[in-house]
């Protein structure tokens, strides 16, 4: 089996993977970090997304081993080291944007990624930018008021 | 001491933060598939892919040889072991009055497969990868037969037969109502509408898939998975495997990824993966592809119905008359014919004083997967019928909907309330609601904006839906136990389950209420059958009986503590008394703390169970406005405003039932439209995937008007509570749909616009404005 090295929330990690291995499965089944989901087989629900390199990716279209020599950031990753919980994570919780938090972890990721490029997102930029999530419970509203109640909890951190 | 100030900010009526988030928002939630015990196996099921054949053989050979392959498995074998198929459906009678019988619901085919996807053996490997490779080395020889996918066809002579317990395809029939009064309102009716209504099939589609894990130690076998009813579970594994018993089985559940109902089943491969875990003493895990649940999770609807409303000269109705035809699948579950020849009819006069009835509804066998409770279960559909009537009588007598609907609502002073279906409403003011909804969506001020949006060249249509409906599961009585431990937690043990509606945070505020500790020292404990059994959660019931439940439970355990109490304060019991986390004797400073006093008895706890049960199921009710704007060149709708007002009686926890009336809204505003399971004449599942298959996306309606009217608390639970998991997406579907026909026919369509069908798909609404309605809707003769 090929050696993959990348960073993993932080940390150098080496181990392997079979050419065909995606890299949900290795996250999931090899690397036990199970906060990353699997919803469907055809890349539409994004349950799955993590943060390759800062972009977001969905990890059941990506072979592990393309994540090699790269940085991977995924659902666990996200809290800082002290546990405080990442300012997307906390609006989340604070506007009720997730039910039975299934896709909680892809919603959140895919967020991440949006204010990081873009930190005062518009409501249409926030819809587009989680076009590819899909959430059964929530009807989206909540999870929107979230992505722009965390815009404004960063753009306060940075001031 | 400020803990009973601040203790409080976290009972009911308070908004909160869920205590089920800090967990699943860092993913360390724990599904089913999270749990990944060392040595576990992977099961791969081999399905039909044609929708109705003669099985003539299945050969293992190839497989069973292939690396990692531990074991395959055929229907014949799980024959010879003795595993029964799952209880069939029943509680139906035939149209000759003989009892209804189904197929049997095998979990691997013997002989015949009767709908696409349809499990007809199954591999386990020591990896997923191994048993994918195995399952397509299985070499299965289906000679296909003609198949039927709809119920027309299903009815039309000559059609394809799915099972010889149902002549002509005609599993169950059931009628309710007085026909020959109902005959003759409608000879004496001023007026008279008809509308043909398909109410199509639908996905659940919670976004966990369906999982399991089962494993045996010290004897007994325990099963894992992502349900919502793990007694029923239980109760149906025991039923089907050969020699367990309820002692020998535990059912275990973890996080649930959604249910919608979906999840109250045991399916049949949920039994084939404990078979297997069984016969090879090794942890066995199925995990569901997406497409597996399209193929073989129940799906919810699918009733098609030629409805009919008769009313006086004033705009009273007379009499509803409904003939429909439920397609239950091929190997129907109890549930799918119950929901629609029983629930739904329960609020077919639904908050209108309808003086009499008359519905006749079959159940017809396709060869297509079962159906089942999908959110509203019935409810939907009949709601639908009877709010798609209004309108069409509104626009018949010139009368704007809104006060057609007002002269027929049943009035305060009528409660309580025995409907023509027998059903009593214990409470409801809905005159009241319509009021507050009609000025929450500012009613009078439609023309207007009807106009603007045609200055932009957009067409506008508003659409009115105020309902009810019936919650509970005729499931009303619930047990908790309640655990005051050494370390400081209070524990409740239910046996309803959690699955994302938030139930463990509303359990957690009323233990507030009554043990006045802060919230992060409540834990809710579900999902084990080993210290809780009961109904489960479903049909919007968890709150009014577990949450009622938790609340005597908790009382239970402070009243428990003051003996105890007493005897570590040398006081008399009659002397002591609780406040916030603390006994006290009356009139001194003497006292002790709660944990304090739990860490002193000798089972380093204090421990009570309570239980509650309702006297009868709740009516939630509600007012839902929707405006939509459609594009005429493409057809486009949106909805661009929705105004609700809901009565659910007593509210727990303001910003989950927020979420829940919002997100269900969403969910009805997909039936209306984009949600369609869609089976070709063959019987092929064209709509197998989120490509195909269009749930609602982020670039959906987002600004919802959403207000609650709490005046009017529900008589007949001790929390004054109604069901709301349902209640918005009842809602939703008539008052989406009911504002793209006004559209519509305010374009220039009329009364013709009444014809269109969901869900309203850009190329629906732009073939309708143009006179297209599809092929006239067939229904069957009878």
């Amino acid at each position: 089996m090929p050696d993959l090295h990348f960073h993993l929330n932080g940390r150098a990690t080496a181990t392997e993977a079979e050419p065909a291995t995606l890299l949900v499965h290795l996250l999931r089944d090899t690397l036990g970090l199970t906060g990353t989901h699997v919803g469907c087989d055809t890349a539409q629900c994004g349950a799955c997304t993590v943060l390759l390199d800062g972009q977001a990716v969905k990890s059941c279209s990506v072979l592990a081993l393309q994540a090699q020599r790269r940085t991977v950031t995924t659902i666990e990753g996200l809290a800082g080291p002290d546990g405080r919980l990442h300012p997307v994570q906390e609006a989340f919780v604070a506007c009720h944007g997730l039910q039975c938090g299934f896709c909680t972890p892809g919603m959140v990721m895919a967020a991440t990624c949006l204010l990081n490029e873009t930190p005062q997102p518009s409501e249409a930029q926030v819809v587009h930018a989680l076009e590819g999530n899909l959430c059964r419970c929530t009807g989206y509203v909540n999870i929107v008021a979230a992505v722009q109640q965390a815009a404004t909890a960063m753009q306060g951190e940075r001031a | 001491m400020n803990a009973p100030t601040e203790a409080a900010r976290f009972g009911s009526g308070h908004a909160v933060r869920r205590i089920e988030d800090p967990a699943l928002v860092q993913g360390q939630g724990c599904f089913t598939d999270d749990v990944q015990p060392a040595g576990q196996l992977f099961v791969r099921f081999v399905r039909s892919s044609v929708a109705h054949g003669r099985i003539v053989g299945i050969d293992c050979a190839e497989a069973l040889a292939m690396p990692g392959v531990v074991a395959v498995y055929t229907g014949a074998d799980l024959e010879a072991a003795g595993v029964k198929p799952l209880a069939p459906a029943g509680g139906f009678k035939q149209a000759d009055g003989t009892p209804m019988n189904p197929p049997p619901k095998r979990q691997l085919a013997l002989g015949t497969v009767r709908h696409v996807g349809e499990a007809v053996a199954a591999v386990v490997a020591e990896t997923r990868e191994a048993a994918r490779a195995a399952a397509d080395a299985v070499l299965l020889d289906i000679e296909a037969l003609p198949a039927v996918a709809d119920a027309v066809a299903a009815l039309a002579a000559g059609a394809p037969q799915v099972w010889e317990g149902a002549p002509g395809n005609l599993l169950a029939e059931a009628r309710h109502g007085d026909a020959a009064a109902t005959e003759a309102a409608f000879a004496a009716a001023a007026h008279r509408v008809t509308l043909v209504i398909v109410n199509q099939r639908l996905a659940p589609s919670p976004l966990e898939p369906r999982s399991v894990l089962a494993e045996v130690a010290e004897g007994r076998l325990t099963v894992r998975l992502s349900s919502q009813m793990p007694t029923g579970v239980r109760g149906g594994l025991v039923h089907c495997l050969p020699g367990q018993s309820v002692d020998s089985v535990r059912v275990l559940v973890g996080d649930v990824g959604g249910g919608f109902g979906m999840k109250t089943a045991l399916y049949p491969e949920d039994v084939v993966t404990a078979f297997a875990a069984l016969q090879l003493q090794r942890p066995v895990k199925w995990q569901a592809e997406r497409v597996e649940d399209f193929l073989t999770a129940v799906h919810g609807r699918d009733l098609l119905s030629r409805a009919e409303m008769a009313l006086d000269a004033q705009g009273r109705v007379l009499a509803l008359r409904v003939r429909s035809w439920a397609n239950v699948g091929a190997t129907p579950t109890g549930a799918g014919v119950a929901i629609q020849l029983l629930i739904g009819p329960w609020v077919s006069t639904s908050i209108y004083d309808i003086p009499t009835l008359s519905l006749h509804i079959s159940a017809v066998l396709t060869h297509t997967a079962a159906t089942g409770a999908y959110r509203g279960a019935g409810r939907p559909e009949a709601i639908y019928t009877v709010e798609r009537l209004m309108d069409a009588a509104a626009r018949e007598m010139g009368i704007d909907p809104a006060e057609l609907r007002r002269r027929n609502m049943l009035r305060p002073e009528q409660m309580p309330y025995k409907s023509p279906m027998g059903q009593t409403y214990d409470s409801g003011r809905f005159e009241q609601i319509l009021d507050q909804g009609l000025a929450l969506a500012d009613w009078p001020g439609f023309d207007a904006r009807r106009a603007a949006s045609e200055a932009r060249g957009l067409l506008r249509g508003r659409g009115i839906a105020t309902f009810l409906e019936w919650t509970g599961g005729n499931a009303l009585e619930e047990n908790v136990a309640v655990r005051v431990t050494a370390d400081g937690f209070i524990e409740l043990t239910s046996a309803t389950m959690a699955m994302g509606q938030g139930i463990a945070t509303s359990y957690a505020q009323l233990t507030v209420d009554v043990f006045g500790v802060p919230i992060d020292r409540i834990r809710i404990l579900q999902g084990d059958t080993d210290r809780a059994n009961g109904f489960g959660s479903a049909g919007s019931r968890s709150l009014f009986t577990g949450g009622a439940a938790a609340f005597v439970a908790s009382q239970r355990a402070v009243e428990a503590g003051k003996p105890l109490a007493a005897e570590a304060l040398e006081a008399g019991v009659a002397d002591i008394e609780y406040a916030a986390g603390r006994y006290s004797v009356a009139g001194t400073d003497l006292g002790i703390g709660l944990f304090e006093l739990a860490q002193r008895q000798p089972g380093l706890a204090i421990v009570a169970d309570g239980g509650a049960k309702a006297d009868a199921p709740t009516w939630p009710n509600g007012c839902h406005v929707c405006e939509v704007e459609i594009d005429p060149a493409t057809g486009e709708t949106k909805v661009v405003a929705y105004a609700s007002v809901n009565d659910i009686g007593r509210i727990v926890s303001p910003v989950i039932v927020r979420g829940q009336v919002e997100g269900g809204a969403v969910q009805g505003i997909g039936q209306a439209l984009c949600e369609r399971v869609v089976y070709d004449a063959e019987g092929q599942l064209l709509s197998a995937s989120f490509m195909d298959y269009a749930l609602p996306h982020a670039d959906g309606f987002l600004g919802f008007k959403t207000a609650f009217d709490q005046s009017i608390p529900c008589l007949t639970n001790r929390l004054g509570a109604k069901g709301v998991g349902e209640l918005g997406t009842i809602g939703a579907t008539p008052a989406v749909v009911n504002a793209v026909v006004d559209a519509l026919a305010h374009a220039g369509q009329g009364r013709a616009a009444e014809g269109v069908q969901m869900p309203l798909t850009s190329e629906t609404v732009w073939r309708a404005l143009r006179g297209d309605y599809g092929a006239a809707d067939k229904l069957p003769v009878g």
